[in-house]
């Protein structure tokens, strides 16, 4: 190589200059839980039908009965032999029953009272298990007399317990509430106990209590939001399960009073007409089914779009 | 230099602590710890897997209760009952890195909750924008920017995540950290970063370090002082230059020589030596750490002692 040639390399080749944190820079975009959680659960065309649909039952359940006006204790055209036991037809979209009433005014009563009742419940039994559980998961010495507490309670037989409560205090929405109410949150507890006492020696826990956080701070910011997940599959069991039993215990005749359109003392009613009216029968159940099936469907996708692991 | 004349910041006096493993077992899993530690040093304390090394790191964060003895800070009790406020006070001073980045940061907060967790706790601002400030500043010292605020800890690599356990740790303004190996679940290109980033950090802001490793190249490089622990025995504790010249007790030694050379055809003619604990003179006399020579402490019985100073003796004249 000549003296030429190494002159003109020398004016060919310079610093690069670079920027050190250039190198620290995340490229992509900004991760939103919530966004994710949206994206995941919408990806799946099965899951947004599934959703529309539970969406317009209960909706429909909401708002229908006061449209119609249903009321279990007036039956209009009990006197008029004509209106009883109607099939199905276009005017009478699902016929009408032994006392001349709508079916499909008394199907969405029933099923708006349902819905009503297990939500509250839900709500109710969820609130007070998560709190508990979350303390109960923590604390050592509150741990001993719980799980006393758990025993006794879980071995009472659900059945007796909610005859003898709804005999003392009477049958109405209030009492099924309650009685709905009084031993479930005790369950969803030790379930969170049990979840809590899983994450609750991490490592970040070790960490975030080295800088001095308290246990509350922690059971909000480090343990819940990973049982996130895990309470909406709790929750989405809890609801079709509890409207259920709401149907079960009035088929017993334990739930509502006469005053209030239940779909369980429907079907108990509807079930003496089988033979002749099956259609009676079937409607109610179906739409019961339909129902609790779409809840927890949603639920349950609900719940692992709230997997942070399926985000990714 | 002489230790004498230096200020402890952290005193361990005969610490031992236990767990119980099933009815009635118990497991000492750290037996009658006794040292000091100096203002502004890097005290390392080496050991092999389940030696006790970390389980004394948490006696001192206060994870793992002491069953005896006690821990002094700055001269006042830190183990069993304290005062709330001087709860307060040790949390402040004390703070600890983690050895795994990925397990040790909430993986549903985001960076800035997982920084001002520690500002939250004692409301270490005034203001909201002094606050942010605080997090900025602290996520700069570890070289990382503020738009990394509002990301989440497994966005970021294992590097990136470890300097983030720093800077939680640094925003408190601590005077002692217990850095529980905070490299070794590092990968090897990046040990370096983070371990001239605690250096940096030490020098800047004062700093004592307690270094728990168990790989003795990286101690050597950044340590001022060694224990050797073994089964829940400190065995031995010298300055780091003295530890890696003159190593007395066998434990130490064959450790030592364990230690891998970037040299294959060294390694492939080292003599490696194994521990064993029965050539160790049999006798009923309780060990204890014994001073060979100042400031190098040997775990032994009163021959050992001995005959360790004569091997001193000995390898100072063979080295010169």
């Amino acid at each position: 190589m000549d003296e030429k040639n190494l002159e003109n390399k020398n004016d060919l080749f310079g610093f690069a200059s670079f920027d050190k944190y250039e190198s620290e820079h995340i490229a992509a975009p900004q991760y939103s839980y919530w966004k994710s959680v949206w994206r995941t659960f919408v990806k799946n065309k099965f899951t947004v039908a599934v959703a529309i649909l539970m969406l317009v039952l209960v909706l429909f359940a909401l708002i229908q009965p006061s449209i119609s006006g249903y009321d279990p204790l007036i039956a209009p055209n009990v006197n008029n032999a004509e209106m009883r036991f109607i099939k199905p037809c276009a005017e009478h979209i699902f016929g009408t029953d032994n006392l001349g009433n709508e079916v499909f005014d008394v199907v969405w009563a029933g099923a708006r009272n349902s819905i009503i009742i297990s939500f509250v419940c839900t709500f109710i039994t969820m609130f007070i298990g998560v709190v508990v559980g979350a303390i109960w998961g923590f604390s050592k010495s509150m741990d001993k007399w719980m799980l006393e507490i758990y025993n006794i309670v879980s071995n009472v037989p659900f059945l007796l317990l909610a005859m003898i409560l709804s005999y003392v205090l009477g049958a109405g929405m209030g009492t099924l509430i309650f009685v709905m109410c009084v031993t479930e949150w005790v369950f969803v507890a030790f379930f969170i106990r049990t979840q809590v006492m899983i994450i609750r020696d991490r490592e970040y826990n070790l960490a975030s209590k080295c800088l001095g956080t308290s246990t509350w701070t922690m059971i909000k910011n480090n343990i819940l939001p990973y049982l996130i997940s895990v309470i909406m599959t709790y929750v989405s069991r809890m609801i079709p399960s509890l409207i259920s039993y709401e149907v079960f215990l009035s088929y017993m005749g334990l739930g509502l009073g006469v005053t209030k359109a239940s779909l369980g003392r429907m079907i108990s009613i509807y079930t003496s007409y089988m033979n002749g009216y099956p259609h009676l029968f079937w409607i109610p159940v179906t739409v019961l089914a339909v129902l609790s099936i779409s809840l927890y469907i949603v639920g349950q996708r609900l719940a692992d779009a709230a997997d942070p692991r399926t985000h990714m | 230099m002489s230790t004498e004349d230096r200020e402890v910041i952290l005193s361990i006096k005969h610490v031992d602590v236990t767990f119980e493993t099933g009815h009635k077992k118990k497991l000492r899993a750290v037996k009658d710890a006794n040292f000091d530690i100096y203002k502004g040093e890097t005290f390392a304390l080496v050991g092999e897997s389940g030696s006790g090394k970390t389980t004394l790191g948490r006696a001192i964060m206060r994870i793992n209760p002491c069953s005896a003895g006690e821990i002094l800070f700055e001269g006042k009790r830190i183990s069993g009952k304290i005062s709330r406020e001087e709860d307060r006070n040790v949390v402040r001073n004390i703070q600890m890195i983690f050895q795994d980045p990925a397990a040790s940061l909430n993986e549903r907060a985001t960076i800035e909750y997982c920084v001002s967790e520690g500002l939250y706790n004692f409301h270490l601002y005034k203001d909201e924008n002094e606050r942010i400030e605080k997090v900025d500043r602290a996520l700069e010292s570890v070289g990382l920017l503020p738009e990394h605020k509002s990301r989440y800890p497994h966005e970021f690599s294992g590097g990136q995540r470890q300097r983030v356990g720093i800077a939680r740790a640094m925003i408190m303004d601590p005077k002692f950290i217990v850095a529980d190996e905070p490299i070794s679940a590092l990968d090897v290109s990046i040990r370096a970063q983070v371990l001239n980033l605690m250096n940096k950090l030490k020098a800047e802001r004062n700093l004592t370090y307690l270094f728990i490793a168990h790989d003795l190249s990286v101690v050597r490089f950044i340590a001022d002082r060694i224990a050797v622990i073994h089964l829940g025995e400190i065995v031995e504790i010298a300055e780091s230059e003295t530890l890696f010249k003159y190593p007395m007790h066998p434990y130490t030694v064959s450790l030592l020589s364990a230690v891998p050379m970037p040299d294959p055809i060294v390694e492939k003619t080292r003599h490696h030596i194994v521990y064993d604990p029965s050539k160790l003179e049999q006798t009923d006399e309780q060990r204890e750490l014994r001073e060979v020579r100042p400031g190098h402490f040997v775990f032994c019985t009163n021959n050992e002692f001995t005959r360790y100073r004569e091997k001193m003796d000995r390898m100072e004249q063979e080295i010169g």
